[in-house]
Parts: C-alpha cells; sequence; structure tokens
C-alpha cells in the first residue's frame, strides 16, 4: 500500500531553499532511515511532508488524501531538545495526549482512553514511572514516554527524529524493538538518522538526501560508497568511513 | 488582634479594594502561568504597557466608563500583540526585539496623548502605580466578570491550553491552532491586565503575572497545583499588601508586589525540594552521614590491628576531615553503641560490625553494578557513584543483588558479603 507519495516538493525555510524536487513513493510496514548531513533538510522533509511549512512547488499525499486530512493518524517525536523537561507535566500526562485527537472540543479522556493509555505504558516498559515528573527520566526514558504516546495515539505513521542521541545501547536496542513490532504490524517508520553506523542493520530503507534526494530504496541496494559520498559531498570523516567498515 | 484585619474593612472603599485584590490575584496566577510555561514573560510586560493609549483613547471618547476602558485596553492589548507577530513574521527582526519597539511605542502615545489633551482629566499616577483607594463598584463588576471568564477558559480549554504551551507539534497535529490558541491567551492576559489596572497600576501588573507563578513553580511540578497555588499566592499578596497599603500609607501597587515578591524569596530559599537552604542543609545532612560511615568502615579495617592515635591519623587522612570531626564523630558512634574504646584500641561493637559489613556489601555492589552496565552517557550517575554506595535502604540494595544475579565478589575481585 502507498502511504506516502511526495510529488517534486520543495520547500523554502529561512529564504532559502531547503530541499528540492524531492520525489518518494513510501510503501507501509517498513523502518526508513533519513540520512544527510548535518543541514541537508533531513528536518525540513519531514516539516515539508507534515505540512508545517509553506510548500513552494510540488505535492504530498498521505494515504491519498491532503496530509491535513490524516494528521491524526500521524505521530512525531521530535528531538529531545524541543522540550521543556521542566515543564509541570508527569508521564502519564504526556502519553493521554495521545488520546487527544479523539477527544471532542471539552471531552475529557474515557475510561476506555485511559486503558490504552496504560497499555501503551505497558508495552515501553514505563507503566511505574507514570506518575513522575519528566525531568526525573534518564535519556532512554524520555524518549520511551513520546513512543508510547505516539503508540496511544494508535498511528499508522511514525516519524522520529534522532531518537537515538543520548541513549544507552541496551535502551536503543530496546526501543528498536519496539519500532520492530510496529513494522510487522503494518506501521510506517520514518527515523532522521545523522551517524551512518547500523545502518544496514537498522533500516528496510534509506532516503539519501543533501538538499536534493541523492537516492531512496532499498538499503542493500541504495547504501553504497558511492551514494554516501554524493551525499556528504565528500566530507565524509575518517570517523565515518571507519564506522562504515565496522 | 482580629481588629487588624477586621477594622479595615468598616470602610466600604477598602472592601472594594479587597475584593479586586482578589480578583486580580486569581486572574494574574492563572493566565501568569501559562505565560511563565510558555516563556512569554516579555510579551506581558509589554501588553501591559500597550494597553494605556487603548485606556486614554476610551477616556476621551466616553468619559469615565469602566466597560470603555475595558474595550479600549483590550483592542490595544490585541493590537499590540498582533504587531508583535507582524514585525516579527514580516522581517529579520527577532521576536524580543519587535516586542521592544512595539510595547514602548504604544506606551509613549498614550503618555503623549495624556499630556496633550488637556481637556482630559486622568491622573496618569494612578494608572502607571495603582491607587486602590479608587476602585469603583463598576470597576469591580469588571474584574469579578473577567476573573470567572478566565476561570472557566482555563477549566474548559484546559487540553488546548497544555498541548499547545507543552507541544506545539502535537498540537498541529491534532488540529489544533496555535496561532488561535496564542491570540486567545493574548485576548485573556489583556483582560487580566485591565482587572489589576486599579490597583496595581500598569507599571507593576507584570508582577502579579509572573511573580506568583513563579513562586508556586518552585513549589510544585504539576499543572493543577500550579494553578491553584499561583492563584493562591496571588490573592494572599494581594490582600496583605492592602493591609500594609492601608496602615502604613504605602502605595497600594508596590506594597501589593513587595509582598509578592517576599513570597517568592522564601519559596527560593525554604521550597523543600527546590529552595537553595533545603538543598544546602540536606547536602550537610549526607556529608555528615557519609562521614559517620566512612568512619565506620576504616574502623572496621583498621581498629583491631593499629592503636586509637594510629587509627586517628589513618582517619584523618582517609576521610579528609579535620581530626576534631573525626573526634566528634567517633564520640557520636560510641554514644550510639557502636564503637567501644578498649584498652589504647578503638573497635567496633557487633552493632558496628553489623553495620560495617552492610556498608561493604551496598559500596560492592554498586561499584560491580556501575562497571558492568557500562553507565556511560549517564554522567550523573557515574560522578555520583559514591552517592549510592550510602544508600543503605535494604530493599533497594537487595534489588540490586538480584539484578546483578547474587555475585560473589566485585570488578576488584574483593568478596562481596552475603545478607545475614
Amino acid at each position: 500500500m502507498d502511504v506516502i507519495k511526495v510529488k517534486n516538493l520543495t520547500v523554502t525555510y529561512n529564504r532559502k531553499p531547503a530541499i528540492k524536487g524531492i520525489n518518494l513513493n513510501i510503501q507501509n510496514g517498513r523502518i526508513i532511515g533519513i540520512i544527510g548531513p548535518n543541514g541537508a533538510g533531513k528536518s525540513t522533509l519531514i516539516k515539508g511532508i507534515l505540512g508545517f511549512l509553506p510548500v513552494d512547488t510540488g505535492e504530498v499525499k498521505v494515504f491519498g488524501e491532503n496530509v491535513n486530512q490524516v494528521l491524526k493518524k500521524i505521530s512525531y517525536i521530535p528531538q529531545k531538545e524541543q522540550f521543556d523537561w521542566d515543564f509541570p507535566i508527569n508521564v502519564y500526562d504526556v502519553v493521554v495526549m495521545g488520546r487527544y485527537p479523539y477527544l471532542s472540543l471539552f471531552g475529557h479522556p474515557t475510561q476506555k482512553d485511559k486503558k490504552i493509555v496504560i497499555d501503551a505504558l505497558e508495552k515501553v516498559e514505563m507503566l511505574k514511572y507514570k506518575d513522575t515528573q519528566i525531568r526525573n527520566l534518564s535519556g532512554g526514558q524520555q524518549q520511551r514516554i513520546f513512543l508510547a504516546r505516539a503508540l496511544a495515539q494508535e498511528s499508522e505513521i511514525y516519524f522520529m527524529d534522532e531518537p537515538f542521541v543520548g541513549v544507552d545501547a541496551k535502551t536503543e536496542k530496546s526501543i528498536f524493538e519496539i519500532i520492530k513490532e510496529l513494522k510487522e504490524s503494518g506501521k510506517t517508520i520514518l527515523i532522521v538518522h545523522h551517524d551512518l553506523s547500523r545502518i544496514k542493520e537498522y533500516f528496510d530503507e534509506v532516503i539519501l538526501i543533501n538538499q536534493t534526494l541523492i537516492a531512496y530504496g532499498n538499503t542493500e541496494k541504495v547504501f553504497t560508497k558511492e551514494n554516501i559520498e554524493k551525499t556528504y559531498g565528500g566530507q565524509l570523516t575518517i570517523l565515518q568511513k571507519a564506522n562504515q567498515l565496522l | 488582634m482580629i481588629e487588624i484585619f477586621t477594622e479595615p474593612l468598616k470602610y466600604e472603599f477598602i472592601q472594594r479594594a479587597l475584593i479586586a485584590s482578589i480578583a486580580i490575584g486569581v486572574s494574574c496566577g492563572l493566565i501568569g502561568t501559562y505565560i511563565m510555561l510558555r516563556r512569554m514573560s516579555l510579551i506581558g510586560d509589554a501588553l501591559a504597557h500597550s494597553v494605556l493609549p487603548g485606556v486614554v483613547i476610551a477616556f476621551i471618547v466616553s468619559g469615565k466608563s469602566e466597560i470603555a476602558l475595558f474595550i479600549g485596553a483590550l483592542i490595544a492589548g490585541v493590537v499590540s500583540s498582533v504587531l508583535i507577530s507582524f514585525v516579527q513574521r514580516n522581517s529579520k527582526i527577532k521576536e524580543d526585539t519587535s516586542i521592544g519597539i512595539i510595547f514602548t511605542g504604544a506606551f509613549a502615545l498614550g503618555i503623549l496623548l495624556v499630556s496633550q489633551l488637556k481637556q482630559v482629566h486622568i491622573d496618569l499616577s494612578s494608572y502607571l502605580f495603582g491607587d486602590v483607594l479608587g476602585v469603583s463598584n463598576g470597576d469591580i463588576i469588571l474584574s469579578g466578570i473577567i476573573t470567572l471568564l478566565i476561570i472557566l477558559s482555563v477549566i474548559l480549554f484546559y487540553k488546548q491550553l497544555l498541548v499547545t504551551s507543552f507541544d506545539p507539534v502535537m498540537a498541529k497535529i491534532i488540529g489544533i491552532s496555535t496561532g488561535a490558541v496564542h491570540y486567545f491567551l493574548m485576548t485573556l492576559l489583556s483582560m487580566s491586565i485591565v482587572s489589576g489596572l486599579q490597583s496595581v497600576g500598569v507599571i507593576l501588573i507584570i508582577a502579579m503575572l509572573i511573580t506568583p507563578p513563579a513562586t508556586a513553580f518552585l513549589l510544585t511540578d504539576k499543572l493543577k497545583n500550579l494553578l491553584i497555588i499561583s492563584s493562591l499566592t496571588g490573592v494572599i499578596s494581594a490582600i496583605a499588601g492592602l493591609y500594609f497599603s492601608y496602615y502604613f500609607n504605602w502605595t497600594s501597587g508596590a506594597s501589593i508586589v513587595l509582598v509578592a515578591v517576599f513570597f517568592f524569596a522564601l519559596a527560593f530559599l525554604f521550597s523543600p525540594k527546590e529552595g537553595i537552604v533545603m538543598k544546602y542543609l540536606k547536602r550537610l545532612r549526607t556529608q555528615k552521614i557519609n562521614s559517620s560511615e566512612d568512619v565506620v568502615r576504616l574502623v572496621y579495617k583498621f581498629g583491631e590491628i593499629k592503636s586509637a592515635n594510629e587509627l586517628k591519623n589513618i582517619l584523618v587522612a582517609e576521610t579528609g576531615i579535620s581530626s576534631v570531626k573525626v573526634n566528634g564523630i567517633l564520640t557520636e558512634l560510641i554514644k550510639k553503641g557502636c564503637v567501644v574504646r578498649t584498652n589504647g584500641h578503638i573497635e567496633l561493637t557487633e552493632k558496628g560490625k553489623e553495620m560495617a559489613v552492610k556498608l561493604i556489601r551496598s559500596h560492592r555492589l554498586w561499584e560491580t553494578y556501575i562497571t558492568e552496565k557500562n553507565i556511560v552517557d549517564e554522567e550523573n550517575i557515574h560522578e555520583d557513584a559514591h552517592k549510592y554506595e550510602h544508600l543503605l535502604n535494604e530493599d533497594l540494595v537487595e534489588e540490586l543483588d538480584k539484578e546483578l544475579g547474587h555475585p560473589e565478589k566485585d570488578p576488584h575481585g574483593s568478596p562481596i558479603p552475603k545478607k545475614k
């Protein structure tokens, strides 16, 4: 099933074209990596698809419709820096926001909503922290509650911006296990990933981007040395080369 | 004693001022909480100043009508907030600069209007600094309606205000217009400013929007409690300020604000979780416990083989605390029955030994845990490793032991004592 169709998308950000002429045709049930150097327009691509930034040219269809019609089916898990962790809110209240799309203007979460929230927390093994203020969580736990919120939202598409930054190896693995389960139940997961390690292990497909689309497709086929060098414009550091060999 | 509180209530103007104070406390406390959480304190300040031209024009048009004043202030407030966003969106000027331009401009316009239009008798100083004597019945009705409206909005739109404040992206996904919520909040903000205009004044009303929420923020980390504590602090500050103003003939606005700042200072120093004094006391307490536990461990290791004097030298050298303090700790441990002096030696009693074994067990288990889990990126845990060793909470230590699979030895090869 075609989930996201992007045709000739150009988005200007801060008066400079951030991404140009992007074409994508994304199917469901995959984990897709969005890869590129800093400033390549990875986040802009996501925001462009979600319709958060004005589109210069091009067209985005999600489930064959205008993205505004289907936003409720989409979860976006931003980078950690986007949040004020001192905000007076506990884990449960963050996750219950996942049910807000299903509530009326003045509506409150029902028993059913509460059960979905509890189940989502259990799934990410965070139930015992439900009353904890979010500042008091570790980096991995913070990432998990936003995953739980996405689960509670019962989304079909998950955008995750650098979910593995500042997370220890064990947590990274357990988060990835949950992502894999989502994929197996037919969901589509797009992950912005900035380093070149574990790409073949994690992603079914990759989008290599540096303002324009360098390559998109099956990781095995597309994630080649040539394409990586094109994406990083010869900026590939020794460290990145080394990571690639590992 | 009770007369201090009841005596002023004989006067009708004090009764009116009291009702007005409660209204500002609640309306500013509630709206101020969201202003603080959205980091818009500067906009609050700006709007408080920008309502001035609206107020003056309302006077010119209608004479002294509270409703006209309210509408004038509201329009000026909303227009200013729209202008601030307009300048920011349509140029490379950033928000803080845009705020600075618009609010000083509007305020200057207000002052010019007041000074030029001599036929309008506005007591400028009462608008700038508040004049609690001047609260009219019309003011009270207006403040009451505004406060009820704000309470109702905060309850009805709790979800929308929460999600747009915490996670604007999520708000967009839900289909909540962040722009609409922003201007809705700006309207409520302008209203709450109007409700406090007469008693606190344009210049100081911002304090009622910022200081009580900040005080409450140091006392709780739940939004609902924050809203309640913030309003209560606002109300109490306003009432207390009013009484000071009555008894000492102080300017009402200034005394209300100073009481609010006093409460903030109290919270800053003594809040159980955040207060700097409480943090300091807690650190002292922990340090004392830690030193005492270090002493027990060293006495366990050296007490029987070294003489009392040699042991004291070791204690000073190993713990890094002064010999006076070491003596103090030893005396305390003797009192507690953990340590005894016997012919030239300082040794542990049975009770002291039990404590030492527990300490060593906890210490070695934590060391094993930290090494085994390879806690690298979570700097704090690594840094605070020594702190964890002093956590003798038995459940926690047993949980640790279980999770590690009941290890026999620590990473240095030393045996880990078993639980008795």
